[in-house]
């Protein structure tokens, strides 16, 4: 008992290192949607006000005209209060609750396989902390990474309370509820394992019909806000922006094939456009299980892999396969939840058309840890007795040579590279405002590189009231908002235009006017040039 | 289960469907032969009449066709066919429709051997093994992936074919030893017949020499044999490749090494490293790193379930919106896979066989452009030996159940599953048949046969006739070769082809020029046949060929 729990602290220690360590300059800057997420924990903070002034939002929280779950910036409220407004404390919540999830996979694990397989919960665990997919995430404010928790911490509470503490239920939903407030995905994958494992449990759920209908209902009331923004324009909005249905390709393609038919009615049978779509549906379902994503080059998205290193790491092949194939072949325990995690967890990403996705698909962990976990043990468990030390000995140096060789990448290589996509530049052009922007009548800003106002907000930590109470705001027919002034500091699409002498520009090098006097040049790290001070 | 006692009736019924689905229309789907295949049958044409190609070289172990350097043996083939039937679309393919209708044949004798020619446990029932391989074989006779390339001329088919081949007589002569030197025979064979082969059959021969080694050194004469008839039947290949050092250049242009990108991104980090004094750095940022990762990532792509299931690779490699298996075979193939793994027979068999499946891959997984369909071509079978066994798992587990609801219900779903696999086969039938044509006339190089048909009358009014050589109309001069059935003695006599390279001229038979027609000019007394809009700006008197969807594909007209 006591050995494995020594080990488990140790394997905190080092996902709690992997992820704190650097938070705040790898990667290297915030981007826009973690400059929004520090912001409205600021705001909150000062008044239980979102950016906008909405007063304690529940159902949503505006930003960019995305209409976001409010949790994030609700847990980032005590770290913003701690450790001020900067990187760290925005990324904060992130980093813990990504420790958080380290700890509850072991304990997930002695659920799902009975308390005597200490072992693979600990490699599990481990697995998990070296993970690069969470990793990653887990150094970035991704509220998908707080929602991967709570519905791991559901799961592992709903199956607690049906093997012998009932209570544990209320936890179970409560947690539920909670990634349902923090990430979109959440609010379709929770549903379905839910039902799951209720059907799976339904001779128990039954006998335990008082908590059930108690916790039922109690989820049913704290749902209530979301059921009621469910309805609105607004949460369709970002789902109609991004899904596949709305490709009109694979309409014009049906008739096509129709046609070339002279329309026969089998014909309008065998290509009708549903079916298209099905099938379309699929390949993005299917997408997220693909070989390169999974193992050599991760999703294309450099801000959730270094490129470098797949989702999970090239060693695990063999040992995810046998540990799929035991799983079935053994079944011990709940397996069954394994591979479910899987299968419903890639159901809301294959809705969309950008696939692979990292982040949409992160709530499939740690199933793919548990499942490496599981061949690699018994894997080892068939080398004969005398050659275990060193075939324990040979797969810890592979595991070891492919971490160091993400680590390596990550750390030396990662920040330079991709510099550009954490938009990197912003902070830098701030704080040469905040030092040097009083002598100016007026600060213009270029829109080119995309929301520059939020890290105004962000690095000069201005005043959220005063910023309500006197920012030009202007809201695009399908939400987009545009935030065109506050302060002296203008944000404009069309900087070219704007002429005035006296004032102080911030814009990418090809909107600089030939003949501008340049006062300062805000670099990537690889050298190339992102924003230009200057005046004309 | 009565019904599979006469398994050999049910294996001609399947054969008899195989046969149609590779003959029907052969000549005219796919629209158009590609640039390989004119050139597989000219020079078979060439050889037939003349013994030597295009190139003027005398009985080609190597045919050097457009530069890629590739073995022969299907041209050899093809002659019979041509011979018989004249220069035809239909002539050229045959053979491996042959060869496809052959692999369906010899795949229910293979998965008898390996199964073990009796039965076999599967959810506690005892199944007869001919029922396992008639389903393979009828899943292989309708496999929209074994049905494209036994519709057209690729050596890869007739290679798999090989394969099954050799595969089924080394296990058949462990106990008849006499056709183990045929099996070995077989493989060595297939080495001449495509890339992929020359390291894939060699590696199946000595994996399984390794795998049944016991028994081998048991007959050690008849293995010997064996070999001695392999390194003879090799050698013509092996003296080739050690006295021209070009038969290679096709292996190394799809290298993966041949990759820049790799390179320049790794470059960049070992500056970096040199800069930092990054010790980690100068052993992980290296080239050799980045290869290692590009070709185990080119082996794993082709267990990618999109493209088994649902795109496919390049255009001509599958029927428009189909993959390469069936979308109702999904579930199948796991429940196989896992029933394969775990079923109860001989070790040594189960090894063999999935020393095959994971052997595919390996040819193609350091080239660039992966998965590869063609290239991994042997895997054809492989996956409808798991569907087979997933589909007849399955049938058992809805015909066990004693509860009558029960058995009632999974009865109704099965039956809407069956249509739902018509349904899909139809849907396959179509896009092949119909669609297939007009989505991806383009891609099979269409337009040609058209072009030359109406050129063919009027060539002689002209002085020069000069057809565009560059891209798309790259190696044109062959497509004229084939369709003007031009007489062989007549074209090497000029000097037959000089160059297989992409860029360079080509040599011009009768009045035809085959060049660049970017810069060409000329009075009313030249033609000039290219893209159309190079040709339909400033002259009369254009005939232009047209896709099958309207868009132009070639003009011809005075410039």
């Amino acid at each position: 008992m006591h050995k494995s729990r020594f080990y488990l602290v140790a394997i905190v220690i080092v996902a709690a290192l992997l992820r704190f360590v650097y938070l705040d300059v790898i990667p290297p800057s915030l981007t826009w949607d973690e400059a929004a997420w520090g912001y409205n924990a600021f705001s909150l903070g000062v008044d239980v006000k979102d950016e906008f002034g909405k007063n304690f939002p529940l159902d949503f929280i505006e930003s960019f005209g995305d209409f976001k779950p409010p949790m994030y910036a609700y847990l980032g409220i005590l770290p913003v209060k701690i450790f001020g407004l900067n990187e760290f404390s925005t990324r904060f919540p992130s980093a813990l609750f990504g420790v958080l999830s380290v700890i509850t996979t072991y304990f997930f694990v002695l659920e799902i396989f009975g308390k005597q397989r200490r072992g693979l919960a600990l490699l599990s665990a481990f697995l998990l902390a070296i993970s690069p997919w969470h990793i990653m995430l887990s150094r970035a404010a991704f509220e998908a990474n707080i929602a991967q928790f709570f519905i791991l911490l559901g799961i592992f509470l709903f199956l607690k309370s049906m093997r012998n503490k009932p209570y544990l239920l209320m936890g179970s939903v409560l947690s539920f509820v909670a990634s349902m407030y923090t990430f979109n995905s959440a609010r379709i994958v929770v549903p379905l394992v839910v039902i799951v494992m209720g059907l799976f449990f339904s001779r128990k759920i039954l006998q335990q019909w008082k908590t059930t209908a108690i916790a039922l209902i109690v989820g049913f009331i704290v749902c209530l806000p979301l059921f009621l923004f469910l309805n609105t324009p607004q949460a369709k909005l970002r789902f109609n922006e991004v899904n596949i249905f709305s490709d009109s390709g694979v309409i014009i393609r049906a008739n096509h094939q129709i046609e070339n038919d002279n329309y026969t009615p089998i014909s309008k049978i065998i290509h009708n456009r549903r079916l298209a779509y099905a099938v379309e549906y699929m390949r993005h379902y299917v997408d997220n299980l693909t070989p390169q994503f999974l193992f050599i080059r991760g999703d294309g998205n450099p801000k959730f892999s270094i490129q470098d290193v797949g989702q999970l790491y090239i060693w695990e092949i063999p040992f995810l396969i046998a540990g799929v194939l035991i799983l079935f072949r053994k079944r011990v325990g709940i397996w069954w939840i394994v591979p479910v995690m899987i299968l419903i967890g890639i159901i809301p990403a294959g809705f969309a058309r950008e696939t692979p996705h990292a982040l949409r698909i992160e709530n499939t962990l740690p199933a793919f840890q548990i499942l490496t976990a599981l061949g690699l043990l018994s894997f080892i468990s068939i080398i004969p007795k005398n050659k275990k030390q060193i075939g324990i000995g040979l797969v810890s140096i592979v595991v070891l040579l492919n971490f160091v060789y993400f680590a390596h990448n990550y750390l030396t290589h990662y920040a330079r590279e991709f510099s550009g996509e954490w938009q990197y530049g912003y902070k830098e052009s701030v704080e040469y405002v905040k030092a040097q922007g009083s002598g100016y009548s007026d600060v213009y800003v270029t829109e080119a590189l995309g929301r520059p106002y939020i890290y105004y907000l962000f690095y000069m930590k201005y005043d959220p009231v005063l910023f309500r109470s006197e920012a030009q705001i202007y809201r695009e027919a399908l939400g987009f908002v545009h935030v065109n002034k506050f302060s002296n500091i203008h944000f404009t699409s069309k900087i070219k235009d704007v002429v005035d002498v006296g004032a102080l520009y911030i814009s990418t090098p090809s909107e600089k006017p030939e003949s501008a006097h340049i006062l300062q040049e805000f670099r990537l790290l690889n050298g190339d040039v992102a924003l230009v001070a200057y005046t004309l | 289960m009565k019904l599979f006692k006469k398994p050999l009736f049910f294996l001609f019924v399947i054969i008899f469907i195989a046969a149609i689905l590779r003959l029907y229309d052969l000549g005219k789907v796919p629209h158009s032969l590609n640039w390989d295949e004119v050139s597989l049958g000219y020079n078979a044409y060439s050889i037939l009449k003349t013994g030597h190609d295009e190139y003027g070289a005398f009985m080609p172990v190597v045919l050097r066709s457009f530069d890629d350097y590739k073995p022969a043996l299907y041209t050899y083939f093809t002659i019979p066919f041509i011979g018989i039937l004249g220069l035809t679309e239909f002539a050229v393919r045959l053979p491996s429709a042959f060869a496809g209708i052959s692999a369906v044949a010899i795949v229910y004798f293979l998965v008898t051997e390996l199964l073990g020619n009796k039965k076999i446990k599967l959810l506690d029932r005892e199944i007869d093994v001919s029922l396992i391989a008639l389903l393979t074989s009828f899943f292989l006779a309708i496999s929209p992936w074994h049905i494209q390339f036994s519709r057209i001329a690729f050596e890869s088919n007739v290679g798999l074919t090989l394969n099954l081949l050799a595969f089924f007589l080394f296990l058949k002569g462990l106990k008849r030893n006499y056709l183990l030197p045929v099996a070995f025979f077989v493989a060595a064979l297939n080495i001449h017949m495509y890339q992929s082969e020359r390291v894939f059959s060699p590696l199946l021969m000595i994996a399984l020499s390794i795998i049944f080694y016991k028994k081998l050194f048991k007959i050690k004469r008849w293995f010997l044999l064996s070999l001695l008839t392999a390194i003879i039947v090799a050698l013509p290949l092996v003296v080739y490749i050690l006295n021209d050092s070009r038969a290679l250049m096709r292996a190394k242009g799809v290298s993966v090494f041949s990759e820049q990108t790799l390179v320049k991104r790794s470059a960049i980090k070992l500056l970096e490293n040199k800069k930092t004094g990054n010790i980690v750095g100068k052993a992980f940022d290296n080239r050799r790193v980045d290869f290692v990762k590009a070709t185990v990532g080119g082996y794993i792509s082709h267990f990618d379930l999109n493209w088994l299931f649902i795109t496919g690779d390049i255009a001509r490699h599958h029927a428009p919106s189909m993959g390469l298996l069936y979308i109702f075979q999904f579930p199948f193939l796991f429940v196989g896979i896992y029933l394969l793994v775990f079923l109860k027979i001989d070790l040594r068999y189960k090894i063999a066989f999935f020393t095959y499946f994971l052997l595919v891959p390996v040819p193609a997984s350091i080239t660039s452009g992966v998965p590869h369909a063609v290239r991994t071509l042997n895997f054809a079978w492989t996956w409808e030996l798991f569907i087979a066994l997933g589909v007849a798992a399955v049938g058992v587990f809805v015909l066990k159940q004693k509860k009558a609801f029960i058995k009632n219900s999974l009865r109704v779903v099965a039956l809407f599953y069956i249509l739902f696999a018509l349904f899909n086969f139809a849907y396959y039938i179509n896009q092949y048949f119909v669609q297939m044509n007009y989505f991806t006339a383009k891609d099979w190089l269409f337009g040609y046969k058209e072009a030359i048909a109406y050129i063919s009358p009027i060539k002689d009014q002209y002085d020069k006739i000069i057809v565009e050589n560059e891209v798309p109309f790259d190696q044109s001069y062959m497509f004229f070769l084939f369709y003007l059935k031009v007489d062989p003695y007549y074209y090497q006599k000029l000097g037959g082809t000089d160059s297989g390279g992409f860029k360079e001229e080509h040599r011009g038979f009768y009045n035809f020029v085959f060049k660049s027609t970017r810069s060409a000019s000329g009075g009313k007394k030249t033609l000039v046949v290219g893209r159309p809009g190079d040709i339909s700006g400033n002259s009369s008197n254009v005939k232009v060929i047209y896709y099958p969807d309207g868009t132009p594909a070639i003009a011809v007209g005075e410039k």
